[in-house]
C-alpha cells in the first residue's frame, strides 16, 4: 500500500508523504513517512516550538535550578503548570517561573542589561538557589542579545553559582524535537565534566531520555537501588544540576527516549567512550527484556534475575487480569514521537491492544523505521498529524480509546472515544513493572466507562430503541458525517461542514 | 540446509531483530553498522556455546543484547538448537546482510549520514 | 483573632505601586496574542492564525482547554528559521488560503502577530490585501474576513491583546446599515457562566442585547449525533450590525472597551463604560445604566434575584467575613471589582496584584482612586506585579492572610502557605467547572460569597481551628 492522501488534504497533497498504511510483505525501504520537516501553515499542527523543547521538556525538569527564560512574558507562562514531573524536594520545578519580561524598549535598545538585572534578583530571591539555565525566546534571538556573556559575567560576580544558557528560538528547527538536539549538544559540551562523581559501586550508569513523568524516575530508581546499580546522573528526571555534570563518570548509559536524549548519548560515546543501551521502560516484557540487558553488561544476571521474578510475582497477575479484558481493545496513540514504538508492541504482546493508528509530533525517520519495524499491518503511521487528519483517521479505525495530551482528549471525547493522558499519563508512573499496570488499569478504565454509551443514547427516541441507539451511536462515522454531507450536520457545528 | 531453508531461517531471525531490536537503528550509519557487526558477531558466539570475548565497553554491550537475542531466538525458533558451526556463521552472514539492506543501505531515514549527532 | 486586636484601627493608608525588581518570578498574566486568541475564538467560524513559532499557538490551545476542558481551533503560520531571516508573510498566505480550502464554512480568520513577526517587521495590512485578492479569485462566492491583529508580546499582556483583537474585529467587519434598538454589550473576559447570567438579565429587562464576544457555548455537550459545538456564538452578522446598535455598554475597562470607543467614534454608537459588574453595588450601578439609556425598566424578577444575594450574603458578612484579610490577583477589572465586592462582606482586600506594563493606565482608574478614598485599613496595590510579590509577602511574614482570590497559576502559594484560596478568574484549571459558575451580578456575587465561606469552613475544619463554630450555624 502506499502512502495515503487524506480526503481532507486533497489542498494539501504534499501530505501524502507523511501518511503510511502498512500492508502486508511491505517495509521501510519502501515507504517512511518523510519527518521532521517544515509544517504547513494553517494545517491545525500538534507542534510546539523549540524553546519548549529545551525548557519544558528537559531542562526545566531539574529539582534545583533557576529557569531563567529570557524574553516576553508569555514564554515563562505558557511553560509552567503543563507538567505532571514531580520531584524529592517539594517539586521546585514545578513551582516556579523566571523570566526577563522583555518589552519594547528592550528590542530597541538591547535586553542584555535586563538580563544581568534579572538573573541577580533571581539569585537574591532565593539565596538557596545556585544553578541556572537560561534560554533565549524568537525575540532575543532575533536582537542578537549575547546571553552567553551575561552569563560569564553573572559567575563572575557570584563565584557560587553556576549557569548554562540555552540557545533555540522557537522559531528554528521545525518542532520541540530541535530544542532537544540544542541543549543535550550544549549540556555535553558545556557542562559535562565539570565535576568529579563519587562513586559508591561497581557499577554505575547514566539513566537517560526518562523525566519522572508521576514518579517514572522514581519507580525505576527502586530497581536500581535493588540491583546494586549507581545512577550517576539521571537525563533529566528528578535530577540535580550537578548530577548531570558528572556523566562522564559512568560505565554505561541507558537510553529510554531516544529521541529527546539520544544526542547525548551518543555524544558520550563518542567523547568519553561510554556505550550506548537502548531499551524501552515502557512494557511489562520490554522492562523485564531492559534489566536483563543492564545486569547482562555488569555480570550480575542473577541479581537481575531475581528482582524480575519478584516483580512478576506482584505485578503479572495483576496485568493479566487487565490483558483479558483489554483483548482487542484498538488504541490510537497521537503523542511526541517515541511512544509511538516504545507502546505499538508491548500493548500487542503484554495486553493484547490492538495499535490501529499513530500519529507522532516531533519524530524523526528513525523513530518511524523504529515503529514500521514494531507496528501492525493495516496501522496508520503519521508525521506531524493534524486535526482534519484526526477525525479522518479515526472514521478509518474506530478507535476504542486514544492515548495523547488533553486537550485532543477533550475534543474526542464529543466523539464518544475516551482519552488516556498519553504524555503526562492519568494516574502513573506508567514506566516499570507496576507502572504498566497502571496503564492497563487506566485503559481499561477509560474503556470500559459508561458514559461513553450513555452519551449515545437520544432521549428522544423511544427506550425500546435503546439497542439499535447503541448501534447507531458505535456506526455514527465522525469525518464523513461532517464533510460529505452537511445536510446532517446539526447545530453551530458550522466549521466542520462542507459549503453547499 | 537447502538454501530455500536457510532464506525462510534468516527469515525468521530477521523478524525477531525488526520486531524487538532497537541497537539496528541507532542515530547514524556507523552505529548501527557498528552495533549489527558486534551484536551479531557475540550472538554466533553463543549459539555456539562460546563465551564471546567481553573486553572492551562496546563488547560487554554487545554481548548483553546479543544474550537477549539468543535466549529469545532458542526460545522462538526451536531450530535453533540443532545448527551446526557452519550454519550459525552462514545464518548470522545471511542475518547482517539483510540488516545492513534494511537499516542502512536502503534506509530512507535521511539524518543517517549527518556527519554530526 | 482576640478582641483587643479587633478593636485597634490602624491608619488605612493605599500604597499604589509598581513592583521594584526588573525580571518576572511567577508570571499572573499570558502575553498579547495569548488574550487575543481568547477573543478570536469568541467569532463563529473564525479560526484564528497566529503569526509566529509554533509555541505561540500550542500553549494558548492548551491553557484554555485547561480552563474549559474543551478543544479550540488555532492556527499557526508556523514560523521556521528562514522565514525570521526572509521575512514571514509567505507564511501567512500560505496559512490563510490552506484554512480556506480545508474549513469551508470559515468565515474571519484573526490574524495575530507575535513578538517574533513584529520585530521582523512583516507588513500584515499589506499581506491582508494580497490574501484577499488571492481569496476572490479562489473563492469568488465566498467572503472571510482577515482581521489584522498586532499583538507584539513585548507590550502590555493577554488582557491587551483581548482588547486589541476584539477591537481589530470590530473594525474589519461593522458596517452601517439600518439602526436597531438592540445594544452591544462589551462583557470583557468572563466565563461561559457570566455571559449565561448576563444574557438572562437581559432577557428579563426585555433588551435585545448581542454580546462581543460571546464565549456561552465554551461550556458545550456530549450530544448522541456527536456534534461538536465548543465555539463563539458572536457572528459576522451580529458583528456588522454592532455598527447600528442604539448603544454600547463595555463592563471592563481594559478588555473590549476600545470596541466600543471605536463604534462611537465611526458610527456614533452612543458609548458606555460602567463598572464591572462584581458585587452587588456594581451590578445596580450597570443595571441602572442600562435601564436608563434603553428606557426599559428593571422587573422584579431581578429585584428578588438581588434580595437572595443580600440575604445570603448577610448570612456571612459580619459574623464570618468581617476583618478577614484578603489579598485578590488577577486580571485588572476583576480584581479591582472583587475588592469592591470584597467591601460590600466586610473583608479586607489588603493586598492587591495587578500586572503588565500598564501602570500609566491603572493610574488614573477612578475605580482604584475610590478604593483609596474609601477602605479603612492599610491596602497595597501593586502593579507590573508578579506573584512572587505575593509569595515573599506571606513567606517572610510580613503580611498575615485569610485568604487568596485568583487563578489557578497561584495554586501552590495557597497550597504551601496553608491559606484557604477561592479559584477566579483565568485560569482555573484546578478546579472542576468553574467556568460555568456565574462570577458577575447578584448570583455571581452570591456565589463567589459561598465558596469564599465554604473554604474559610473547610479549612477551619481541617486544621481543627474552631470547627465547633459551625455546629450552630
Amino acid at each position: 500500500m502506499p502512502m495515503v492522501l487524506l480526503s481532507c488534504d486533497s489542498a494539501i497533497p504534499e501530505r501524502q508523504k507523511h501518511i503510511y498504511l502498512k500492508a502486508p510483505d511491505e517495509d521501510t525501504r519502501e515507504y517512511l513517512p518523510v519527518s521532521n520537516a517544515a509544517t504547513i501553515p494553517g494545517t491545525l499542527s500538534e507542534r510546539g516550538c523549540a524553546f519548549c523543547g529545551a525548557k519544558l521538556v528537559i531542562g526545566g525538569v531539574l529539582k534545583d535550578t533557576i529557569q531563567m527564560i529570557h524574553g516576553p512574558i508569555g514564554c515563562a507562562y505558557d511553560t509552567w503548570h503543563t507538567k505532571r514531573y514531580p520531584t524529592d524536594n517539594g517539586h521546585f520545578n514545578m513551582k516556579y517561573v523566571w523570566s526577563t519580561d522583555m518589552k519594547e524598549s528592550h528590542i530597541v535598545f538591547g535586553g542584555e542589561k535586563r538580563l544581568e538585572k534579572s538573573m541577580h534578583e533571581a539569585f537574591d530571591e532565593m539565596p538557596d538557589i545556585k544553578r541556572m539555565i537560561v534560554y533565549t525566546t524568537c525575540p532575543t534571538a532575533l536582537i542578537g542579545d549575547d546571553v552567553k556573556a551575561v552569563a560569564k559575567k553573572v559567575m563572575q560576580d557570584r563565584p557560587d553559582v553556576d549557569i548554562f544558557t540555552v540557545e533555540c528560538p522557537g522559531f528554528s528547527g521545525v518542532s520541540q524535537s530541535k530544542g532537544h538536539h540544542v541543549l543535550n549538544i550544549g549540556w555535553i559540551n558545556e557542562k559535562v565534566g565539570t565535576l568529579d562523581a563519587e562513586i559508591t559501586s561497581d557499577y554505575t550508569m547514566n539513566f537517560i531520555g526518562d523525566f519522572n513523568i508521576q514518579g517514572d524516575t522514581q519507580l525505576l530508581q527502586t530497581y536500581w537501588d535493588r540491583l546494586g546499580i549507581q545512577v550517576i546522573g539521571h537525563f533529566t528526571g528528578n535530577a540535580s544540576y550537578d548530577d548531570l555534570r558528572k556523566m562522564h563518570k559512568a560505565q554505561l548509559n541507558v537510553v529510554n527516549c531516544a529521541r529527546s536524549s539520544g544526542y547525548i548519548a551518543n555524544e558520550l560515546k563518542k567523547q568519553y567512550g561510554i556505550p550506548r543501551l537502548d531499551i524501552d521502560s515502557w512494557g511489562f516484557s520490554y522492562m523485564a527484556e531492559g534489566i536483563r540487558k543492564i545486569c547482562a553488561f555488569f555480570g550480575i544476571e542473577e541479581r537481575g534475575e531475581k528482582l524480575i521474578e519478584e516483580e512478576f510475582a506482584i505485578w503479572k497477575p495483576k496485568l493479566d487480569w487487565y490483558k483479558e479484558r483489554l483483548q482487542g481493545t484498538r488504541m490510537a496513540i497521537w503523542t511526541g514521537g517515541p511512544r509511538l514504538w516504545h507502546w505499538t508492541k508491548s500493548v500487542e504482546d503484554d495486553l493484547g491492544v490492538q495499535v490501529v493508528a499513530m500519529s507522532s509530533k516531533f519524530g524523526h525517520e528513525e523513530d518511524f523505521e523504529k515503529v514500521i519495524a514494531r507496528g501492525q499491518e493495516g496501522t496508520y503511521y503519521i508525521d506531524d498529524g493534524n486535526e482534519l487528519e484526526f477525525f479522518e483517521i479515526i472514521d478509518l479505525v474506530k478507535p476504542d480509546v486514544i492515548f495523547t495530551g488533553p486537550r485532543v482528549g477533550e475534543l474526542v471525547k464529543k466523539l464518544h472515544i475516551p482519552y488516556v493522558n498519553g504524555h503526562a499519563y492519568h494516574n502513573g508512573p506508567y514506566m516499570g513493572f507496576e507502572g504498566f499496570v497502571n496503564l492497563a488499569r487506566d485503559m481499561y478504565n477509560a474503556v470500559h466507562n459508561p458514559l461513553k454509551h450513555l452519551a449515545g443514547i437520544d432521549i428522544r427516541v423511544a427506550e425500546s430503541n435503546t439497542a439499535d441507539q447503541y448501534a447507531r451511536a458505535e456506526a455514527n462515522p465522525v469525518y464523513q458525517r461532517f464533510f460529505d454531507n452537511p445536510n446532517q450536520a446539526s447545530g453551530n457545528d458550522s466549521l466542520m461542514r462542507v459549503a453547499g | 540446509m537447502s538454501a530455500e531453508a536457510l532464506e525462510s531461517k534468516i527469515g525468521d531471525l530477521f523478524d525477531y531483530v525488526q520486531e524487538r531490536c532497537l541497537w539496528q537503528f541507532s542515530s547514524r550509519t556507523w552505529d548501527r553498522q557498528a552495533n549489527i557487526d558486534g551484536v551479531l558477531a557475540k550472538a554466533a558466539d553463543l549459539f555456539l556455546g562460546r563465551s564471546p570475548s567481553r573486553e572492551s565497553p562496546e563488547d560487554k554491550l554487545h554481548c548483553a543484547e546479543a544474550s537477549v537475542l539468543v535466549s529469545d531466538c532458542r526460545e522462538r525458533y526451536p531450530w535453533t538448537g540443532s545448527v551446526d558451526e557452519t550454519e550459525v556463521l552462514t545464518l548470522m552472514e545471511g542475518l547482517k546482510s539483510r540488516l545492513v539492506d534494511i537499516a542502512i543501505t536502503q534506509s530512507k531515514n535521511r539524518e543517517l549520514n549527518h556527519h554530526l549527532y | 483573632m482576640t478582641a483587643c486586636e479587633t478593636a485597634e484601627i490602624p491608619l488605612a493608608e493605599v500604597k499604589f505601586e509598581p513592583k521594584d525588581r526588573a525580571g518576572v518570578i511567577n508570571p499572573m498574566y499570558d502575553c498579547q496574542p495569548a488574550g487575543a486568541q481568547f477573543a478570536g475564538i469568541g467569532v463563529t467560524d473564525s479560526i484564528p492564525l497566529v503569526h509566529g513559532g509554533q509555541g505561540c499557538s500550542m500553549f494558548v490551545r492548551l491553557l484554555f482547554a485547561q480552563h474549559f476542558k474543551e478543544n479550540f481551533d488555532i492556527a499557526s503560520t508556523s514560523l521556521h528559521e528562514e522565514s525570521a531571516v526572509f521575512g514571514g508573510t509567505k507564511r501567512v498566505e500560505e496559512g490563510v488560503m490552506v484554512l480556506a480550502k480545508r474549513y469551508p464554512n470559515l468565515r474571519v480568520i484573526p490574524i495575530i502577530t507575535t513578538c517574533s513577526t513584529e520585530v521582523i517587521g512583516d507588513d500584515i495590512e499589506g499581506t491582508i490585501n494580497v490574501c484577499n485578492r488571492a481569496l476572490k479569485k479562489e473563492f469568488p462566492d465566498r467572503k472571510i474576513y482577515l482581521a489584522p491583529v498586532h499583538t507584539p508580546s513585548f507590550k502590555g499582556s493577554q488582557v491587551s491583546g483581548y482588547d486589541e483583537c476584539v477591537a481589530s474585529i470590530v473594525k474589519t467587519i461593522a458596517k452601517k446599515g439600518k439602526p436597531h434598538d438592540g445594544v452591544n454589550l462589551f462583557p470583557g473576559w468572563v466565563n461561559p457562566g457570566d455571559i449565561s447570567l448576563l444574557k438572562h438579565y437581559m432577557k428579563e429587562m426585555d433588551v435585545e442585547a448581542t454580546f462581543f464576544m460571546d464565549t456561552e457555548s465554551f461550556d458545550s455537550p456530549m450530544l448522541p449525533d456527536k456534534s461538536i459545538q465548543t465555539h463563539g456564538n458572536t457572528t459576522v452578522e451580529h458583528i456588522q450590525d454592532s455598527a447600528n446598535a442604539k448603544a454600547t455598554f463595555a463592563l471592563a475597562r481594559y478588555e473590549g472597551a476600545s470596541a466600543g470607543e471605536y463604534l462611537r467614534d465611526q458610527f456614533e454608537v452612543p458609548h458606555y463604560l460602567v463598572n464591572t459588574p462584581y458585587g452587588i453595588k456594581n451590578t445596580d450601578d450597570m443595571l441602572r445604566k442600562i435601564s436608563e439609556v434603553t428606557g426599559k425598566a428593571i422587573p422584579e424578577s431581578l429585584v428578588h434575584e438581588r434580595g437572595l444575594a443580600l440575604d445570603a450574603l448577610a448570612d456571612l458578612a459580619h459574623m464570618f467575613f468581617a476583618n478577614k484579610k484578603v489579598a485578590i490577583y488577577g486580571h485588572p477589572d476583576l480584581v479591582i471589582g472583587l475588592a469592591e465586592f470584597c467591601l460590600e462582606v466586610e473583608l479586607e482586600p489588603v493586598l492587591l496584584l495587578i500586572g503588565d506594563d500598564q501602570g500609566s493606565k491603572y493610574k488614573k482608574d477612578p475605580r482604584i482612586k475610590a478604593l483609596k478614598e474609601r477602605v479603612h485599613f492599610p491596602m497595597e496595590i501593586i502593579h507590573n506585579a508578579d506573584l512572587w510579590e505575593l509569595e515573599k509577602r506571606i513567606t517572610s511574614g510580613e503580611l498575615k492572610l485569610d485568604l487568596i482570590m485568583g487563578h489557578s497559576k497561584g495554586r501552590y502559594i495557597a497550597i504551601y502557605n496553608n491559606i484557604p484560596m477561592v479559584r477566579v478568574g483565568f485560569p482555573t484549571f484546578d478546579r472542576a467547572g468553574l467556568y460555568r459558575k456565574p462570577t458577575v451580578g447578584y448570583r455571581g456575587a452570591m456565589e463567589l460569597g459561598e465558596a469564599i465561606a465554604n473554604a474559610l469552613f473547610a479549612h477551619m475544619e481541617y486544621n481543627k481551628d474552631k470547627e465547633w463554630i459551625l455546629n450552630t450555624w
